[in-house]
């Protein structure tokens, strides 16, 4: 049993006086060990998360991890040391393919960045960025599940979960992990065994009159109609709790009623931009054709974070790019630059980019050589496979050393050769900031005692300021 | 490498300076050693060697940290006796070292260190070295122990012990049990100085049953007669009644795929159909229906396509369900194909060990278990039979592979409306290209046509020639919906083909042609292969002697014989736990996945074992255990308020309440609502709608599924049948699933979580779902009675299934008036109610 406290009447007014509150009950075999046990010593140095998620894995060598080998060959074979037991398709060849843009030392730092990434390149003595990333799978669905929970199938808890988990609420009103625009795969925000009030909030930033959360308007019913209604409910529950007795399940669910009726109110609140100035909201690109959804999702992120939630991730799609990533490529950056690194600048101005952490990835990248599904076509309009070695990933704030680059990839750009960071370095790092032990961040489920990063991780103390 | 990165990396070890200065002293000296040193003195060890051994090998390789793979460097017998891999360290034969081959990386499943390759003079000492014998002054008398599992000393835990055959305990209370089961329940309450809780009145105990047994409420034909029924045998026909019933099997069958990974999808990635997966569903919900015994329920599961059949039904039956071994999820699109056979195989034998076993199996593919005595040898015994076996294999489509295929014998009436479909179906495929090649011909006509138009018109400078024929414009534009309309017969054509009546299939596993014992993976790494291992069964679960495994076949039978077998300490005991729970809402193991030793222990021991051997005496019939258990005095307590001195219901002075889960809320709220349309099963994924199926040619990714519409009675029968994904939120009329607790369909879990969250109060507040449920109750209700008490009686009967007091008659009746805008019994008014009342607690909730 999760733990009901000593005095569970009080507790448990505690937790769904919250908006976001809940209660697991019953949850027969599972335990928890206190994530008080697990905070490090001293003040942790980030207080919360925004990750960015580059859906479909961003191509490094295009981007951030250029190659002089590749760029010399473009169009001719190369030979790179691959396992050739693995199944490919549409790489026979391994044909360089040089960068599609130009790239360019930026900033004081150095760090070399894309044309195609000019606002990123703007806050490059800001960002860390790791060129060593290491997964474990090459397939989008398990590589993005392993980035979420760190195991590439099965239903394990979220990180936002876990760091919900471990860090507690810092706002009762809101819930402590939020998870913008997500991926179908239910399992990347889910709290797997973790009770449910740390599974990831999905919120969809309204285009038009949508919802942000699903079912929360009655299409039909006049609100005092719905009302009347809610109160019919709430005096059969009641008269069921004075003939058979109370309990935690049926209160519960009473409360739990009426906190789905006050959020109604609440959670529009929650996703509504008005009352920005228009220069943040040029800022994060809102209202340009192209950047308008992600800036609206990254500016609610900064709100929900600094209002508290604990993990806000937002996720930005379209990055794979099988075919003709000349064409498609500068689309999906112009998509995303602008409100990424207009993040990353409010944060700073308002002080925040201190003790938050923001991470922008992929599930993995994309390989130097190119991929042509069809087996005819020109190079110049050839795409990229998946890569899960050595791909890039960029930290600001929250302690992490700014203006920094870390790792090395071989001549090809295909394995790390130094400053390896496997995903569950990354996470055992992210824990870390946020002054969690990750070994000691456990859950007892089946038996056994689970972690985000299983039996593995190593805090990558080279990064950290 | 640098020798600037050793340093940079040596700290990131851990070992601080001093060990740095170690490792640059040995690497200096590595220099050297490649010329002349006396490799062979003691010394050279000391100085030269063991700093190394330390520096880059005991993190993972020492009793001071770990002993990863079973091998420890810290002694000479470590490295003499060796890991799972058999010795380290050949003396004078470093070419044939493993440790020298791991650390030149030669082979790419073992290489070490595995953060990265030795500097080369580090590597030149350590075969130096070994060149001159591996003198190792350490001493090689005690050899690391191997931290061997301890079978004998583990059989001591309970659930490894020969199930008894207790006798009931003494009672003070004679009067109140009804069966043995009351008499254990009683004997330790009056230990606790507690007492059972009253009875349920018949409303409560009508509805828990049909609840527990069915997933249905009570009918309100079958609660007037329940009440009318005065003889004391009115219970048994009750549970008679239920058990007999189809839906009794749907329920059961329900509960058993949360065991399975049960999905429609193949792996989870590109929504790939799982097309024939409803048909190990639909033998699921036969075994139960036909209360198959639980032990020819477990062979053919592992191994029903290698048991004797009677005829081509049965043995399509066995090989059907089989099914249970491939239809988790499988990542088909994993590119390193050798890894997705193990991984498969991991899969294959955790849940054969969650499933019938209780033991959670799964951590020993890395390791010997560290809690229970289960070992690498038991692991990879187990799922030798397994790779021996053919469950998934590369397809000719991008990278994918597929889950097993077998076609299903069938009988002679099977086969003879399988012929006359095709035939009828080969007859509108043909109709279709008929249709395609009329178009075709217009089409080429319009084509001549619009050519000369567009010449005509060229000669007018661009003037219609309307007198000839009609202007090209027009023409372009009927050939463009001429074109269109071949592009849609061309989608349906293919889709006809593609699924063309043939010869049934299902998802199953078959023997492969070369069964072989299997090799211990190192760390569970595929590409890490130790020493191999005779395939057999669980050590410590073993009453008499384990199965002898054949050499020509994979060993499936022989293992399912094993767990199937009376003696088995496990299987029976979880099967009864199971169905305890089911009834009770919490085993009497409370881990009911989990019988090892950090699983809970029973509440009832002796009443576990009574049962299970009651179990199997019985023919392993589970109905015959429901009835037992649905008839006893304890499971017609009252679900009184939870007892101070027995706060966790361990005891049970009182029916623990239980929230309905998903399932049953959606099936109870059609029910109620005179919706729910009974099905015989078959295909969940509506494919046969040609919008649904995609990419059927595609050469890169296999043909995959989406929901562009629903069958119409899909939004009707029990959800069981809807469709299951592992991708994505559960789609259409599936979408409640999501919200309340079901099981994640990759996971393997005997127990559903119970959360109470706002978003399921969401759900029943505003969802659609909902609101037409409660406006086709309300429609009931006015058809039924002529007025309002009538109506309000019968409400509170069909919903709640009990009599309506009178002040919630005149509650309901204020809140009629008061949100009807004209008339008071509009039936907008009426939904409202309704709605409520789905929405309560009391619904939501067995009492």
């Amino acid at each position: 049993m999760p733990p009901l406290s000593p005095s569970p009447r009080r507790d448990f007014l505690r937790t769904t006086s919250c908006g976001f509150g809940a209660l697991a009950l019953h949850q027969l075999a599972a335990a928890a060990t206190d994530p008080a046990a697990a905070r490090l010593p001293g003040e942790p140095r980030a207080t919360r998360v925004i990750f960015l998620f580059m859906q479909g894995g961003p191509s490094q060598p295009d981007l951030f991890d250029p190659k002089e080998l590749i760029r010399r060959r473009h169009g001719a074979p190369v030979t790179p040391p691959v396992d050739t037991t693995v199944e490919t398709i549409g790489i026979d060849r391994y044909l360089a393919l040089a960068p599609i843009a130009p790239l360019a030392p930026r900033g004081q730092s150095g760090i070399v960045i894309s044309d195609l990434l000019p606002w990123t390149a703007r806050i490059a003595d800001d960002i860390c960025l790791l060129r060593g990333m290491v997964a474990d799978n090459n397939q989008h669905a398990p590589a993005t599940l392993q980035f979420h929970t760190g195991s590439t199938t099965d239903v394990r808890p979220s990180m936002g979960s876990w760091i919900s988990y471990g860090l507690g609420t810092e706002n009762a009103d809101l819930p402590g992990f939020v998870t913008i625009h997500p991926d179908n795969d239910v399992r990347t925000y889910g709290a797997g065994f973790l009770p449910a009030r740390h599974q990831g909030l999905r919120l969809v930033v309204p285009a038009g009159a949508a919802p942000p959360i699903d079912n929360l308007v009655d299409p039909a019913a006049r609100p005092e109609v719905q009302r009347a209604r809610i109160d019919m409910v709430q005096r059969q529950n009641r008269r069921l709790l004075a003939a058979v007795g109370g309990d935690d399940l049926m209160e519960g669910m009473i409360e739990s009623m009426e906190t789905a009726f006050r959020m109604q109110t609440t959670a529009p609140g929650f996703v509504d931009l008005s009352g920005e100035s228009k220069a943040t909201l040029e800022a994060y690109g809102i209202g340009g054709r192209e950047t308008d959804r992600n800036g609206r999702a990254c500016l609610l992120a900064r709100r929900l974070s600094e209002a508290g939630v604990r993990f806000v991730q937002v996720t930005m799609g379209g990055w794979d790019h099988h075919g003709n990533i000349r064409g498609a490529l500068p689309a999906s950056c112009r998509g995303s630059d602008q409100p990424a690194a207009a993040l990353v600048l409010d944060l700073k101005a308002r002080g925040l980019l201190d003790d938050t952490l923001v991470v922008w990835s992929g599930e993995f990248g994309r390989t130097p050589w190119s991929q042509d599904l069809s087996g005819t076509a020109p190079i110049d309009q050839h795409g990229r496979e998946h890569q899960p070695e050595g791909f890039c990933t960029w930290l600001a704030g929250g302690g992490v050393r700014a203006g920094f680059c870390f790792g090395e990839t071989d001549d090809f750009g295909w394995k790390p050769v130094a400053g390896r960071v496997h995903l569950h370095d990354l996470h055992a790092t992210i824990l870390h900031q946020l002054g969690i032990d990750h070994t000691r961040l456990t859950w007892r489920h089946a038996g056994r005692d689970f972690r985000l990063t299983d039996v593995h991780g190593r805090i990558v103390r080279e990064i950290l300021a | 490498m640098q020798p600037a990165s050793v340093v940079e990396r040596c700290r990131t070890i851990g070992g601080g300076v001093s060990r740095w200065l170690a490792v640059a002293a040995a690497l200096l000296v590595g220099r050297l050693a490649t010329a002349t040193e006396p490799a062979a003195d003691p010394a050279f060890f000391t100085e030269r060697v063991l700093p190394i051994l330390e520096a880059r090998c005991f993190e993972c390789h020492s009793h001071g940290a770990a002993i990863e793979g079973g091998l420890a460097l810290d002694s000479a017998g470590g490295w003499r006796q060796g890991g799972d891999s058999g010795p380290a360290i050949v003396p004078g034969r470093p070419d044939e070292s493993l440790l020298v081959r791991a650390v030149r990386h030669l082979d790419p499943a073992v290489t070490m260190p595995p953060t990265g390759r030795l500097p080369d003079a580090e590597i030149a000492t350590l075969v130096a070295w070994i060149t001159a014998g591996a003198p190792d002054p350490r001493g090689g008398d005690s050899p690391a122990p191997r931290g061997a599992v301890d079978v004998a000393g583990g059989r001591a835990h309970w659930a490894f012990q020969p199930v008894a055959d207790p006798t009931p305990p003494p009672v003070a209370d004679g009067a109140w049990p009804l069966d043995d089961v009351d008499r254990f329940i009683l004997a330790r309450l009056e230990g606790a100085g507690l007492r059972p809780a009253a009875d349920a009145d018949g409303h409560a105990w009508l509805r828990r049953v049909s609840f527990d047994l069915t997933g249905l409420p009570p009918s309100p034909a079958e609660i007037a007669a329940f009440v009318a029924d005065t003889s004391p045998l009115a219970r048994a026909r009750v549970v008679d009644r239920l058990l007999a019933s189809r839906a009794f099997a749907e329920r059961q069958a329900r509960r058993w795929l949360d065991l399975t990974g049960y999905a429609d999808q193949m792996g989870t990635s590109n929504d790939v159909f799982a097309e024939h997966a409803w048909r190990y569903r639909d033998w699921v919900i036969g075994a139960f229906d036909a209360d198959l015994p639980y032990d020819s329920f477990v062979r053919a599961q592992i191994a029903g396509d290698l048991l004797p059949a009677a005829g081509p039904e049965e043995r399509a039956a066995g090989i059907t369900a089989t099914g249970f071994l491939v239809l988790g999820d499988v990542e088909i699109v994993a590119v390193d194909k050798h890894k997705l056979d193990l991984d498969l195989v991991d899969q294959q034998v955790t849940k054969v060990g969650t499933a019938f076993l209780g033991m959670t199996l799964g951590c020993v593919r890395c390791h010997d278990h560290k809690f229970d005595p289960v070992g690498l040898e038991d692991y990879y015994g187990i799922a030798g039979t397994f790779a021996s076996s053919r469950s998934v294999h590369k397809i000719p489509v991008g990278v994918w592979s597929k889950v097993n295929e077998v076609e299903l014998p069938e009988s002679d009436r099977q086969r003879a409306e399988r012929l006359l479909r095709a035939e009828e179906h080969a007859e509108r495929t043909a109709d279709l290209k008929r249709q395609r090649e009329r178009l075709d011909e217009q089409r080429r006509a319009l084509d001549g046509r619009i050519e000369k138009a567009v010449e005509r018109e060229a000669a007018r400078g661009g003037e219609p020639a309307a007198e000839e024929d009609k202007p090209s414009v027009l023409l372009k534009g009927e050939r463009d919906r001429i074109a269109s309309e071949i592009g849609r017969l061309d989608r349906d054509i293919t889709h006809a083909e593609f699924f063309a009546p043939r010869v049934p299939r299902a998802f199953a596993v078959s023997d492969a042609p070369a069964p072989a014992d299997m090799a211990i993976r190192i760390r569970g790494n595929h590409r890490a292969p130790g020493r191999v291992v005779p395939r057999g069964v669980l050590r410590v679960a073993c009453q008499g002697e384990p199965p002898t495994m054949p050499p020509d076949a994979s060993g499936r039978r022989e293992l399912a014989e094993w767990i199937a077998d009376a003696r088995n300490p496990l299987t029976a005991r979880v099967a009864v736990n199971r169905i305890w729970q089911q009834l009770f809402g919490a085993g009497i193991v409370r881990s009911v996945d989990n019988f090892g030793t950090r699983g809970e222990a029973p509440t009832h021991p002796e009443l576990l074992d009574r049962l299970s051997t009651d179990f199997v005496r019985d023919g392993w019939s589970v109905k015959r255990l429901v009835r037992r258990l649905a008839l006893s005095r304890s499971y017609a307590m009252a679900s009184a308020p939870p007892v101070a001195a027995d706060p966790a219901d361990r005891l049970l002075a009182r029916m623990p309440r239980r929230r309905l889960d998903a399932e049953a809320i959606r099936d109870a709220v059609l029910a109620v609502s005179g919706r729910l349309v009974e099905s015989r099963g078959g295909p969940a994924l509506p494919l046969e709608i040609v919008e649904n199926a995609g990419g059927l040619t595609d050469t890169v990714n296999p043909p995959s599924f989406r929901f562009a519409r629903f069958r119409r009675e899909q939004e009707f029968v029990r959800t069981l049948y809807l469709p299951i994904i592992r991708s994505a939120p559960q789609p259409g009329p599936a979408r409640l699933r999501e919200v309340f607790d079901f099981t994640p369909p990759a996971t393997f879990a005997g127990t559903r979580s119970q959360t109470v969250v706002p978003t399921q109060a969401l759900f029943l507040l505003n969802d659609p779902f909902m609101k037409a449920r409660a406006a086709d109750l309300a429609r009931l209700v006015l058809e039924a009675r002529p007025d309002r008490d009538g109506r309000l009686a019968a409400l509170w009967i069909r919903v709640l299934g009990r009599p309506i007091t009178a002040e919630e008659a005149a509650d309901a009746g204020a809140l009629l008036d008061s949100v009807s805008a004209g008339s008071a019994d509009e039936p907008a008014a009426w939904a409202e109610l309704c709605h409520a009342l789905l929405a309560s607690n009391e619904f939501l909730i067995t009492l």
